[in-house]
């Protein structure tokens, strides 16, 4: 067992699966929310999933360096710019409709 | 000479014209709403201010340069306005030279007398403030465009005066003649300016090349003999013509726009719709001299042109004559003395025309009688105003006898008539005289003799005009109610009649020179003066024969010409053949073509494509629903796509 | 060694299953703060992630920014917009097919790609270093070095955004005065319009 387990490290392959299931889970959520709160969620999930992808490739290509971590850094940071932004207009959405329904906010339409 | 070395207010010349501006700024933007009074006392007063500082930097001036010497140029004060390159900057600054110098004194010498007198004459009138603010401006402009020490800030200034001269024409926008003849006004001066503006960027586009180290647009570096050389060799590259001879007839077009030479004389005549302190001030004394300067203080490069300075001459000894013809006929005064300005100013334009770098008689005698006009023709303008206050007309047959009833009024229009018509010992003699004498010594014998009849023409209709507004009896109720002109309006009166008076008398030709050559010859000049007096005198007696009466001779007259009366009475048809050739020719030859095509093709594709935009966009309004996650679907299966065919691309 | 190779292998298997199936929970759960608190667990599991991957500073980072942060401002946020018709997040069945779709289509094309293109990675090796490095001290010279693989400049630009999202979110999310008179007249001149 051991043997087996020791001499089958997960391959790049493993990992890219991995991370394009969290990935496309994520666009599900991104999609079949309602509530806007839920929908950023997903986004921070596909999000999550991207700064995997730099750091294994950073492993896999370059594994002296530190450039794809310092991407996932970034993308960290990035992220939380995005939440904190998210997160007020919901609020201010909320105090203007009373909801956070995405599908109540439709407003700009043709 | 260093610029150290100048006395205080040569230094600070920018006064002359900054003292108007600033006062302009301050009548426009507070004292109109203060007070009314205020606006005319502000403005008169920085007027004066302004004369005062230029009759300083006229006696510092002369003091350098004695009278008798050849006066340098001196730019005692100059700011870089605007920066491409080392030599490509266009400054602004204040060139003192004679005429520059000549032309300060006067324009703020009448400029104050005409701010003075409409304080009188504009009393009571809708818009007093405003009238004081635009009048302040023409001043500052025309200051500015007579220091210019460069030909692009001389432009600035040529457009600003003729934006006032604009504004004034129509102060009473109500009116729609007004409103007509301040576009006319402005309409066919821009026209002429486009060629002036065209001359310049020949001329600094050449100078540019060809002058090395040296501003392409300064004066100085303009009327330097070795630049002049220089450009003078070079081509245009327009049908093989000279640069110099383009640059000066392109110059000489702005030029003549703004000084109402034929044919661009017809906005002259409408422009006395504005108030008649204004016709004295802009469109008789200063502004319509501007031409005449412009050539002046561009006279080295027309001379280094050669024949364009015969176009000058042919061109305003034509205007000369042409305008004095039609000044005969004439029953508006306003009218009769525009067609006379016109007459005037051809005299000064072919005075330049005659002369040459070798001998520039002709120069200093037409600064000489530009000196001289500027006195008289405001004094009449301004006596003419004096008149139509007082019978609420400017129509001269409804005048009459007002001899008795405006007694100083009438004393100091017969000084100008008779200046105008040069007799002696009035200033018109002098100047005319010297014109006269330039266009015989130097050969042009026929320029000559239409001199010497529109001398005679000059003081027939204007003693017509002094006969049937001063002598006889009232013609109609109004004037025989006129009564003398307020204080205020009879103290700028005086003053010009003794300035007409004594203008003549100065030793002028020690004063404004061209180059080295001297002052006026001597030979003929009996003979010339003899012949001009003589001229006068017939047309005074012809016009007292005809008009001292009841005018029955003048009608019978009139009506033996019946057809040849017509045609002069409305100015040779210049108005209708313009008409004729906008209307009939351009607008519907040329312009309705392009307006359809424009309305129909050009208009008709582009509704077209945005008819394709709506139709397709409305059938596209069902993609946007408003729910971002909708948008969020196309995106994902978007990018899919494209990574699709990226991938697929690859393999 | 063979421990230690055995343990990553068997803890990636385990964070790996561990983490879809808390996403799959994050997305599909009917109450709003559960999922948030699935979304943390998925988060805290990549930091594992992180560390198999040999990057403990960027573990750490995981932590304390998402799960500390990120995860409680949503849960504040879940907090502050409660409302009762959105209790429970029951999306329709075309919403939900639709989304499927989606991601499923992005799933299989990723897969599809990483397959067709997995010979390319095989020279530079097939398998994740594993080993643990010392990475903080080098991120740290990465983000401040100023030559020409530094990340100075991106540094600082972000350091602005994250000024701009702090001055932006303040001015977004502040008591706004909303205008009573205004909204019924707007709807009657939208009437007239269309009348």
């Amino acid at each position: 067992m051991l043997e087996v387990l020791a001499s089958n490290p997960p391959g790049v392959f493993h990992w890219l699966v991995l991370s394009s299931l969290l990935f496309s889970i994520g666009v599900y959520g991104m999609l079949s929310r309602r509530n806007a709160i839920g929908v950023l969620m997903g986004v921070e999930l596909a999000l999550n999933s991207g700064a995997l992808n730099f750091v294994l490739f950073n492993r896999l290509l370059a594994p002296a360096t530190v450039d794809g971590e310092v991407m996932s850094i970034f993308i960290v940071t990035v992220a939380a710019a995005e939440a904190v932004v998210g997160m007020a207009i919901f609020v201010l959405l909320f105090k203007q409709m009373k909801t956070v329904d995405m599908t109540q906010a439709s407003q700009m339409r043709h | 000479m260093q610029n150290a070395d100048l006395s205080f207010i040569l230094r600070n010349s920018w006064l002359v014209p900054a003292l108007p501006l600033f006062s302009f700024a301050v009548v426009a933007l507070f004292a109109r709403r203060f007070s009314e009074k205020a606006a005319g006392v502000v403005a008169t007063a920085s007027v004066f201010g302004s004369a005062v500082a230029a009759g300083l930097v006229a006696r510092d001036y002369f003091r350098i340069f004695p009278p008798g010497t050849d006066g340098q140029a001196l730019v005692p004060w100059s700011i870089e306005w605007l920066r491409y390159q080392d030599r490509l900057s266009i400054t602004v600054g204040v060139l003192v030279d004679p005429i520059s110098v000549l032309l300060m004194v006067v324009v703020t010498t009448v400029s104050f007398l005409v701010h003075l007198y409409s304080t009188g004459y504009m009393r009571g009138e809708r818009g007093y403030g405003r009238y004081f603010a635009f009048l302040n401006l023409f001043t500052f402009s025309m200051l500015g465009l007579v220091v210019a020490s460069n030909i692009l800030q001389m432009y600035m200034c040529w457009e600003l005066v003729g934006l006032s001269s604009f504004l004034l024409i129509g102060f009473y926008y109500s009116r729609p003649a007004a409103v007509a003849a301040s576009k006319k006004a402005f309409i066919v001066t821009r026209f002429a300016d486009l060629g002036f503006f065209i001359g310049i960027i020949l001329l600094g586009y050449h100078g540019f090349n060809l002058l090395d180290g040296q501003h392409p647009f300064d004066f100085i570096t303009l009327s330097s003999p070795a630049s002049l050389e220089k450009l003078a060799g070079a081509t245009s590259g327009f049908l093989g013509v000279g640069l110099l001879p383009l640059a000066a007839v392109l110059v000489f077009m702005g030029a003549a726009g703004k000084s109402a030479m034929f044919p661009l004389h017809i906005w002259l005549p409408d422009a006395m719709e504005g108030p008649t302190p204004v016709s004295a001030l802009i469109h008789a004394a200063t502004m319509v001299v501007a031409g005449v300067y412009l050539v002046a203080r561009m006279f080295g490069v027309f001379a280094a042109a050669g024949d364009a300075l015969l176009l000058v001459a042919y061109v305003g000894a034509f205007t000369c004559f042409f305008a004095a013809v039609i000044a005969c006929t004439q029953d508006d005064v306003k009218r009769v003395l525009a067609f006379s300005t016109l007459s005037q100013i051809g005299y000064m334009m072919f005075a330049l025309g005659v002369s040459s770098a070798a001998h520039p008689m002709g120069y200093t005698a037409s600064m000489f009688h530009l000196f001289t006009h500027a006195f008289f023709k405001a004094l009449l303008f301004l006596g003419a105003g004096a008149v139509i206050h007082a019978t609420h007309t400017s129509e001269i047959w409804k005048m009459g006898g007002l001899r008795r009833k405006m007694p100083l009024t009438h004393a100091t229009f017969l000084v100008a008539t008779l200046s105008i018509a040069g007799i002696w010992p009035f200033s018109g003699f002098f100047s005319k005289d010297e014109i006269l004498l330039s266009a015989l010594a130097s050969g042009h014998h026929g320029v000559f003799a239409i001199g010497l009849l529109t001398a005679g023409l000059t003081a027939f209709y204007m003693f017509r005009l002094y006969f049937l507004v001063f002598s006889g009896f009232p013609r109609d109720e109004q004037a025989g109610h006129a009564h003398e002109a307020p204080l205020v309006m009879l103290i700028p009166l005086v003053a010009l009649a003794i300035l007409s008076v004594l203008a003549g008398w100065v030793p002028f030709s020690d004063f404004v020179r061209f180059g080295g050559g001297g002052g006026f010859h001597e030979e003929g000049h009996a003979l010339v003066a003899a012949l001009g007096t003589v001229a006068a005198l017939l047309g005074i007696g012809f016009s007292w024969f005809l008009y001292a009466g009841k005018g029955t001779r003048a009608e019978a007259l009139a009506a033996r010409f019946g057809a040849l009366h017509l045609v002069v009475k409305h100015k040779f048809y210049i108005d209708e053949i313009y008409l004729f050739i906008t209307h009939k020719i351009i607008f519907r030859c040329i312009a309705a073509p392009v307006a359809w095509f424009d309305r129909n093709v050009v208009d008709g594709g582009v509704n077209l494509s945005g008819w394709c935009a709506r139709v397709s966009s409305r059938g596209l309004t069902f993609l946007q629903t408003g729910q971002a996650q909708a948008y969020g679907a196309w995106l994902v299966g978007g990018s899919i796509i494209v990574l699709l065919v990226a991938w697929a691309a690859r393999l | 060694m063979i421990w230690s190779k055995a343990t990553g292998t068997l803890l990636f298997y385990l964070f790996a299953v561990v983490s879809v199936a808390l996403a799959i929970a994050t997305v599909s759960s009917r109450r709003i703060l559960r999922a948030a608190v699935y979304l943390m667990g998925v988060l805290a599991v990549t930091a594992g992630f992180y560390l198999l991957l040999g990057a403990p500073f960027l573990a750490g980072v995981q932590i304390l920014v998402y799960v500390g942060g990120i995860v409680v401002l949503i849960v504040y946020v879940v907090m502050l917009t409660r409302s009762s018709d959105l209790a429970e997040d029951k999306p329709s069945a075309a919403r939900k097919s639709t989304a499927l779709l989606a991601a499923l289509a992005s799933f299989v094309l990723a897969v599809t790609v990483f397959k067709s293109s997995e010979s390319a990675f095989r020279g530079a090796g097939s398998q994740a270093a594993t080993m643990l490095i010392d990475d903080t001290a080098m991120i740290g010279r990465a983000l401040l070095d100023r030559g020409p693989r530094g990340y100075v400049l991106p540094f600082e630009l972000v350091s602005l955004l994250l000024l701009a999202v702090v001055i932006g979110g303040i001015t977004l999310a502040r008591k706004i005065q909303v205008d009573q008179s205004a909204a019924p007249k707007e709807s009657s001149d939208g009437g007239v319009a269309n009348a």
